[in-house]
């Protein structure tokens, strides 16, 4: 078992607990034992390092600084925003000695523990997309998911910049597919999977977000894929609920199933409901799962 | 060593489209560029692709090498052909093509143009026989934004662009920034409220391929954050973008956790939120909509809240407090060809870092040492 402190942010605290209840059953088998951290705060996405960028360093390094302390080398995320603002933030802390030395001042003044730059930052696809952990995910995969044909979408910040995050190539990654093929199913391959699902800009600026989002949706369908599978929340919450809004602008009707990474294991290892809460979706996940079980 | 590249032809007078192939002979250490000079020699002279001073500097030999923008005269095509890969190469994207590799650069220039890129000074006269003396490390805030080139290749993938072609965009707001934060510039408000417009910062979908793609490091997606950044200090926040952020900063220390259901309305405002009952209720009934009270509350809020009443005291604010952090990260090297990758298109392009770092030596490049 590899101990690792456990980062859920935001979204698989809330409105994508479903995230979270389907990592936390899967871990055990994939060889991860989760440490909750429990006094942690959001990373402030894009939006407070752009708003109040000093902040922005400090709320990271806090939680760099709790996950620490629970002695862990490795700080497990299950978001791409989370995975990219806290690796950015970490390196700029380990690669600077000074702004560390500020950092941990601060930090010291209301209480947090000091940071000593020792850990690693890793998002769950990388936890089991290699090593042991891809080794346990295929030995948990036994139930399989024969006949079923899965679209990957990886979204921006989990490739992208690759200097920060650095997994794989980030024009041509692998990840996802050797994820998908290790539980038995076919993994779909279409341009679109290496791009933006328009979250960020959803709100301020929905019409220019839907023209992104639409690519990976139409493009996964054409291609006959049954449903997407992603390791990020905030994609997941666009493809999966803002497709009503794409059906209203377009009139295309996707009626695409939208996966977390942890769910379509958690499939393939022949989880149930209470593990997978497919039932927390917008879009319904049954025409996928009746495929299978056929 | 035997070099394959397939390019695509193109015509916009008649278009005609091919993918056509080429084989040459070329030196080990040739470039994409090179390579293309020998296509165009020996192989068919009607080929069409931009070029000028071979070294990286002009800007002029932007185009996309397997569906990504590359300078060609900076991509070594050793490792390539090495490995048997013959690459796909195409004219940039978000660009109208004119011919093969060339596209017509109008739109990129009115974006640029309209950044108004050209200083205007406010600062005082020194006095007679004495220089006005700016420190570098005011400098270092548009050191990065200072090393584009123009090329254009940030804007070829622009995932924003593709959705919205009038997103003024990467290359056009980092040029902008290089002057927001130019001490001797006299209209950053007014550049400010410009650039905080429709089409302009708040469009950004952080998509990072900017970053990934610019050959010379100077990261646009952080010169729009830098923005983004110096927009909201001096109080030009009231695009739904700036105030999706503050939000999010709100949040963290009153909460600890995004208050993902009152995001909507404070963002968009109450009319707009009204409109989006139905869409809300239809999450709602999904669990996708927190009840916001009472309050889902990080235990160490108290922590968080206090860092930014500390951190605000400090005055590390606007684009600083992004500028501060490059130091170390100006160290990082983008990941390039993981031997995991299919296809076997190894060492596609070497898409190293900024030539200098602020305010230390020049760097070595990869495989130079």
């Amino acid at each position: 078992m590899k101990r690792v402190a456990y980062y859920k942010g935001c979204l698989a605290s809330l409105s994508a607990k479903e995230l979270d209840i389907s990592t936390q059953a899967l871990s055990p088998k994939v060889g991860l034992e989760l440490v909750e951290l429990e006094t942690v705060t959001c990373c402030g996405a894009g939006d407070i390092h752009e708003a109040e960028p000093d902040y922005y360093l400090h709320l990271n390094a806090r939680i760099l600084a709790y996950a620490e302390a629970t002695g862990s080398d490795t700080l497990m995320t299950v978001c791409n925003v989370c995975t990219l603002n806290l690796r950015q933030a970490n390196f700029q802390l380990q690669g600077d000695e000074r702004l560390l030395e500020r950092v941990n001042e601060n930090l010291a003044k209301v209480g947090v523990p000091e940071y000593r730059g020792t850990v690693d930052v890793r998002h769950f696809l990388w936890m089991v997309a290699e090593g042991e952990g891809y080794d346990l995910l295929k030995a948990a995969a036994h139930k399989g998911l024969k006949g079923l044909k899965i679209a990957p979408f990886y979204g921006c910040q989990i490739l992208r910049p690759s200097k920060l995050l650095g997994f794989e190539d980030p024009d041509r990654p692998s990840s996802l597919e050797r994820i998908i093929e290790a539980c038995g199913g076919e993994a779909i391959d279409y341009p679109a999977k290496i791009k933006c699902c328009g979250f960020p800009i959803i709100q301020a600026r929905e019409e220019t977000a839907l023209g992104e989002l639409i690519q990976p949706i139409e493009q996964a369908k054409e291609a006959g894929a049954d449903a997407i599978v992603t390791p990020c929340p905030l994609c997941h919450l666009s493809l999966d609920a803002w497709q009503s809004k794409l059906k209203k602008q377009t009139g295309k009707d996707f009626q695409m199933p939208i996966l977390h990474l942890s769910q379509l294991i958690g499939v393939a290892a022949g989880f149930h409901e209470a593990e997978l809460r497919f039932k927390r979706h917008v879009v319904s996940v049954e025409p996928m799962l009746d495929k299978l079980s056929v | 060593m035997q070099v394959g590249l397939k390019i695509w032809r193109y015509d916009s007078t008649t278009g005609d489209r091919a993918l056509k192939e080429y084989e040459v002979d070329a030196p080990e250490e040739a470039t994409l560029l090179d390579c293309l000079d020998i296509v165009k020699d020996r192989l068919d002279g009607s080929l069409a692709y931009r070029k000028s001073c071979r070294m990286m500097i002009c800007g002029s030999c932007g185009m996309r090498m397997d569906g990504g923008a590359v300078l060609a005269c900076k991509v070594r095509m050793y490792d390539m052909a090495s490995a048997g890969h013959a690459p796909v190469i195409s004219a940039m994207g978000n660009l109208p093509i004119v011919k093969d590799l060339v596209v017509d650069m109008e739109p990129f220039w009115q974006k640029f143009k309209a950044m108004k890129p050209w200083l205007q000074p406010g600062y005082d006269q020194p006095p007679a026989d004495e220089e006005h003396v700016i420190s570098q490390e005011r400098m270092n805030v548009i050191h990065k934004e200072s090393l584009c080139i123009n090329c254009g290749c940030c804007v070829s993938e622009c995932n924003s662009m593709e959705s919205d072609p009038e997103f003024l965009g990467p290359q056009a707001l980092a040029k902008g920034m290089r002057f927001v934060g130019d001490p001797r510039d006299a209209a950053k408000t007014e550049r400010l409220d410009q650039y905080s417009a429709e089409h302009g910062i708040w469009d950004c979908t952080r998509c990072y391929f900017c970053n990934e793609r610019c050959p010379k490091g100077v990261d646009p997606r952080d010169a729009i954050a830098k923005l983004g950044a110096e927009a909201m200090k001096a109080g030009i926040d009231e695009d739904m973008g700036a105030k999706h952020a503050k939000w999010f900063v709100h949040s963290a220390k009153t909460t600890g956790w995004l208050r993902e259901t009152e995001l909507v309305p404070k963002t968009q405002g109450i009319v707009s939120s009204i409109k989006e009952m139905k869409f809300a209720m239809g999450l709602a009934v999904k669990g996708k909509v927190p009840p916001p009270f009472p309050p889902h509350v990080a235990e160490g809020v108290k922590e968080s809240r206090a860092l930014f009443e500390l951190v605000k005291e400090q005055g590390v604010d606007g684009a600083l407090g992004i500028v501060q952090g490059e130091r170390a990260l100006s160290r990082l090297e983008h990941e390039v060809g993981h031997a995991a990758g299919g296809g076997g298109d190894t060492g596609v392009g070497s898409r190293d870092q900024a030539d200098v770092s602020p305010g230390e030596e020049p760097t070595r490049k990869r495989g130079g040492e």
